[in-house]
């Protein structure tokens, strides 16, 4: 009996590789294409904060103009309230009675309610 | 179920004795927030020295700036009050344009650019107050005079 031989001309390749087709671009073109958008992003992010900051500056500053104007009517009104309690004090204990050892101005925490409706 | 009618309201809680005689009086401003926020920069150009005279005498009265800074307030409110009846009486139309925009967008200054260019515009031909926004960065147009606002709705130039 002849020995069993490979068949004339050898064996056919085995196929251990996969073949498959590479498809789309290279890697690299990905990651600059990622950076680009990302760099167009921030440059937008940027200029947008910039700008941001700057209205919140405009805002801060409008506000800044009319606190003295806003603080000086408020004063007013709780020194016209302060008087009023001064002037109730003096007729009902006969003195004006010292809260606070301290003459700094108090805003009062109780606030007097009138009996009958005022407004 | 039984309608109650209320115990407390805010009406009851208002003290409305007068200011003593002692005191002058001054009238008080009494605008909204909409033409405040439009002619606050006029107002802190033209009331520039009585808001830090006020703000500093505040500062260094000891906690009794109250009663003490009244004559300073005085002073503040009267001058605020200059700036907005001269607006009133030059440029009543464009100030009512800008405030009414402002307040249909949200008090945002960037939306209406093109009613504050008038405005600012009449403001200075016939009162000679300009808005300027200090602290801005060197080299750049300050953001309310730019054309496009990045912020607005509109984003394209608004005039």
């Amino acid at each position: 009996m002849p020995q069993d031989m490979p068949p004339t001309g050898g064996y056919a390749q085995v196929q251990y590789k996969r073949n498959l087709p590479a498809r789309g671009f290279k890697p690299v073109y990905y990651m600059i294409g990622m950076h680009m958008i990302m760099a167009y992003g921030f440059y937008k992010y940027f200029h947008g904060a910039r700008e941001q900051r700057e209205l919140a500056r405009e805002k801060m500053w409008s506000r800044l103009h009319i606190t003295p104007l806003l603080q000086a009517e408020e004063d007013r009104d709780q020194v016209r309230r302060h008087f009023a309690d001064q002037a109730r004090a003096n007729e009902l204990l006969g003195s004006d009675a010292k809260v606070y050892n301290s003459d700094r101005f108090v805003r009062p925490t109780f606030a007097y309610t009138p009996a009958s409706v005022t407004q | 179920m039984a309608q109650r009618d209320p115990r407390f309201n805010q009406h009851v809680l208002v003290d409305t004795t007068p200011m003593p005689d002692h005191i002058p009086k001054v009238e008080e401003i009494g605008a909204t927030s909409a033409p405040l926020h439009s002619a606050a920069f006029y107002i802190g150009d033209r009331c520039r020295a009585f808001n830090d005279d006020y703000m500093k005498c505040k500062d260094e009265a000891n906690g009794r700036g109250e009663i003490d800074c009244l004559k300073e307030g005085r002073k503040v409110t009267r001058c605020a009050a200059s700036v907005l009846k001269d607006i009133n009486t030059h440029c009543l139309d464009q100030f009512k344009s800008h405030w009414e925009c402002l307040e249909n967008n949200n008090h945002h200054l960037w939306e209406c650019r093109k009613a504050e260019m008038n405005l600012s515009k009449c403001v200075f031909d016939k009162l000679g107050l300009k808005k300027t926004l200090p602290g801005a960065p060197e080299g750049q147009v300050p953001v309310h005079l730019r054309p496009k606002q990045k912020y607005a709705q509109y984003t394209g130039p608004q005039y």
